[in-house]
């Protein structure tokens, strides 16, 4: 039976209600939570912030919980400029052969549970790496055996001081020791078989005072802190896995900010910006973005359609329309906010890229399967960024098909060569570029095996074989700069872009910003 | 033995196979799907990729390079004993941290099974009532529209009206019963709007049954009518659908504990797919088996008290 024009109405009225509440009204007067208190005298005694994934995995993993959120130190940071910065050791030397490294710790530290930071407690920490390495982390995975390759002897040189003896020369050691390759927490965190016993203690401006595996971890301020203390005595860290409830729950007044990788997607930081009331900070991130090739089968095992396809991807367009600008375009294997790394001209030549490819198809048109995994379609827009390389690829002769693969099935894929093309992200396993220009560029190198990347060249395995036994670091800067040019002319993966680290906030709270790794979190307070 | 302790028994042992054929499945899919736990557990940050030997290491470590069904086999083992072995990732038991995540998601599974009951009942009854009048197609059409709604897309709703808009509950997480509601009123929504289709048309055929004119003959009020004699006769395709889809919203909890925050089991199995670690799709398919046999068994019982004639075993009296 069809229905009175009144009820029709009636019916309409109710859904036109619906629709222009959510629309019209105001939310800022709303938010049921943690904030609305903040600007009335007495402000909540603890700031909430979000994080797409829980930053304290618990007690089997390698460092408890992640470096950002300064529970623990390491004996040597990561510096805004990526150099080494002394952090519990406050200095080093190399011994002459540069097979002896000396670190003498920091004074007057103590670790959360009391203990006094000495080198026999530095010392029981090296026996844990040891003990448990290789140790699995969703951050970095804990291995002593390729931080330290080589090493012979950990000795106590007096109460604050060690020496650490390797068997081969290892002039660059404090870029490899850098943040999560030298967690230091009190002997007594650790049980018998290297996990933590209790909550972590470690030395950091923060102590961990509760967590609640994938909801929040709770953090209070260390008031014996060496140096300067954190300016708000509590933080809680909440899990919100989903972006959309993520924003939301900030325009709510629910949480004063989000932390952690992909914890603002670009287009909502657009969309944030907007209303004045939040605000934005954003910095270089140590996290490449890549297009890998199969060198090992198919049409991309010819360097020139490497070369096509590197000339014919507007970089530039994807940072600035699928992601706001924020990154940077490169064409570099090695990220930015490597102290090694070298400014190389981003080209973007069509009609190049078309004689190239022309060169190795000739007339014939190439299908290519392009491979996305679906986490990075969670975290970054790749979905469309896989569509604007579709199209773009499409000018050169190479019909792109793109396949969605959640990230067991894309490593599988890429182990087993069955793609052409596969988008990917790769974080700085640290300051040592050797590392990872091992892993791509080397003949026998862990990702070139495992993404089937199949690049092979004697001057590269020769060079990189040089810079193992060299002793001046500019000697290996020279090494690591023609590494470099030849990653960029010979593309054993074709660099995309440089990531940049956007974290958001409401303006009710001030001193948080987006660090090279992590956030401002102890500089973070009520704004008065 | 009493009947009933007979026939518990009975049905508890008839579900044995299926638990192992539930278990079984989930373990050939598993390994079926592309994808290496080995690689998963050693690349979990992304930042550096395992040698093959330490691939190879990896693999024997998790018993990854004995036989299929010796695998299995001794994953079974270990299961009767109650013992669901450890996660390949976490390296946490998973016994352990599926009944740490439990009570979330049962709290959330029992929500939504009230918020479907006591809405769509009733409101079924209603339609029946005032069939083919206007609250009867109101009814009808939000029903249809319930059930045709994704739920992402009415979580989404939810938040932005319920909380971005009004400030009325929190966007997330876990804690009372805010936090509850518009997760469970998400999860219910689909059981809701078949409850209130299924229950309008039973009750329009109690309606039409003799001891309802008797009823009404005798002079009892319309509500009297259908709450007095209609409902308990109503009830048991009622009570079938009830019981059957708490299993099926403990299993569809997966997206809305994503959207809402809320650390339960869904969340725990998914991230457990996408990482194949076996030993916890292992678990969380012997528990949710488990949960959707002990409900049917319960929506048994309740025939009986539902219809005193039908008798445990089957038979009519």
């Amino acid at each position: 039976m069809l229905l009175n024009g009144w009820k029709k109405g009636w019916i309409a009225m109710l859904l036109a209600i619906c629709i222009t509440a959510a629309g019209c009204q105001p939310a800022k007067e709303a938010g049921p939570a943690a904030l609305p208190e903040a600007n009335q005298a007495e402000q909540p005694q603890e700031i909430v912030l979000a994080a797409p994934r829980d930053l304290a995995p618990g007690p089997k993993d390698a460092y408890y919980t992640s470096l950002i959120l300064y529970v623990w130190e390491p004996l040597i940071a990561g510096g805004e400029d990526g150099e080494p910065a002394p952090k519990l050791a406050e200095s080093w030397e190399m011994s002459e052969d540069g097979r002896e490294w000396t670190f003498k710790l920091r004074d007057n530290v103590r670790f959360h549970d009391g203990e006094k930071l000495t080198a026999d407690a530095v010392i029981a920490n090296f026996a844990r790496y040891r003990k448990v390495s290789p140790k699995s982390s969703p951050f970095y995975t804990l291995n002593i055996d390729t931080s330290y390759p080589g090493l012979q002897n950990i000795a106590k040189v007096d109460e604050l001081t060690l020496r650490l003896s390797f068997k081969d020369p290892q002039p660059t050691l404090p870029y490899a020791m850098a943040n999560f390759a030298s967690p230091i927490y009190s002997p007594n965190s650790f049980d018998e078989n290297g996990d933590f016993k209790g909550l972590p203690q470690g030395t950091g401006p923060f102590k961990l005072i509760e967590h609640q595996k994938d909801a929040f971890a709770l953090l209070e301020a260390n008031p014996d802190y060496y140096g300067p203390k954190a300016k708000t005595g509590k933080i809680r860290v909440r899990v919100i896995p989903d972006p959309d409830t993520r924003l939301a729950a900030l325009k709510a007044g629910e949480i004063a900010g989000v932390m952690d990788l992909g914890a603002l997607p670009p287009e909502q930081a657009r969309e944030l910006l907007k209303d004045e009331r939040f605000g934005v900070s954003h910095t270089a991130s140590t996290i490449s973005h890549y297009l890998h090739p199969n060198g090992k089968e198919g049409p991309l095992r010819d360097v020139r359609l490497r070369r096509a396809v590197s000339l014919a991807i507007d970089r530039e367009m994807i940072v600035r329309e699928l992601y706001r600008g924020y990154p940077t375009a490169t064409v570099n294997i090695l990220n930015a906010t490597s102290p090694f790394h070298k400014e190389l001209k981003v080209s973007y030549d069509p009609a190049e890229a078309k004689r190239l490819a022309g060169e190795v198809l000739g007339d014939k048109r190439q299908p290519v399967r392009l491979i996305v995994p679906s986490y990075g379609i969670d975290r970054y827009p790749y979905k469309a960024q896989a569509e604007l390389i579709q199209h773009q690829l499409k000018d050169i002769g190479l019909d792109v098909e793109i396949r969605i693969l959640d990230g067991a099935a894309f490593k599988e894929a890429q182990a087993k060569g069955d793609y052409d093309l596969a988008l990917a992200t790769q974080g700085l396993p640290n300051a040592e570029p050797f590392t990872i220009l091992n892993q791509y560029m080397a003949s026998s190198g862990s990702a070139n095996k495992n993404y089937s990347l199949g690049y092979s060249s004697e001057r590269v395995d020769s060079l990189l074989k040089e810079a193992a036994g060299l002793l001046d670091v500019e000697e290996r800067r020279r090494i690591y700069d023609e590494l470099q040019d030849i990653a960029a002319a010979e593309l054993p993966t074709i660099p995309l872009f440089n990531d940049a680290s956007l974290i958001a906030y409401d303006k009710r709270i001030q001193g948080y910003k987006a660090l090279l790794y992590g956030t401002s979190l102890p500089e973070l307070e009520w704004a008065p | 033995m009493g009947s009933l302790t007979r026939y518990l028994c009975r049905r508890l042992l008839a579900a044995v196979p299926l638990l192992v054929g539930a278990t079984l499945i989930a373990f050939l899919l598993g390994v079926a799907a592309p994808g290496d736990p080995a690689r998963e557990a050693l690349g979990m940050s992304g930042v550096r990729e395992p040698t093959e030997q330490e691939l190879q290491a990896m693999r024997e470590q998790l018993g990854l390079h004995r036989p299929l069904a010796v695998q299995y086999g001794l994953w079974l083992i270990k299961a009767a004993q109650g013992d669901l072995g450890v996660s390949y990732i976490t390296k946490e038991p998973v016994a352990k941290e599926l009944l740490r995540r439990l009570p979330h998601t049962l709290a959330l599974a029992i929500g939504a099974v009230l918020i479907a009951a006591m809405t769509g009942i009733p409101l079924g009854i209603w339609m029946a009532a005032r069939r083919n009048r206007w609250e009867d197609h109101l009814g009808r059409t939000v029903a249809l529209l319930l059930v045709s709604v994704p739920g992402f897309w009415l979580a989404i709703l939810f938040i932005l009206l319920f909380s971005e808009t009004w400030g009325l509950l929190p966007t997330s997480g876990f804690g009372g019963w805010r936090e509850l509601l518009m997760p469970s009123a998400v999860l219910a929504s689909g059981t809701g709007a078949v409850l209130m289709r299924l229950s309008r048309a039973a009750m329009l055929e109690v309606m039409n049954q003799n001891y309802m004119l008797t009823a009404k003959a005798k002079g009892l009020g319309e509500l009297g009518v259908l709450i007095g004699h209609g409902l308990k006769n109503m009830l048991i395709p009622v009570v079938t659908v009830l019981g059957s889809s708490f299993g099926g919203i403990v299993g569809g909890a997966v997206i809305v504990e994503v959207i809402f925050a809320i650390p339960g089991i869904g969340r725990y199995a998914v991230e457990a797919i996408y990482r194949r670690d076996y030993p916890v799709i292992q678990g969380y398919v012997l528990f949710t088996s488990i949960v959707y046999v002990l409900f049917n068994l319960l929506v048994d019982l309740v025939y009986t008290w539902v219809q005193p004639q039908i008798r445990l075993g089957g038979a009519v009296r």
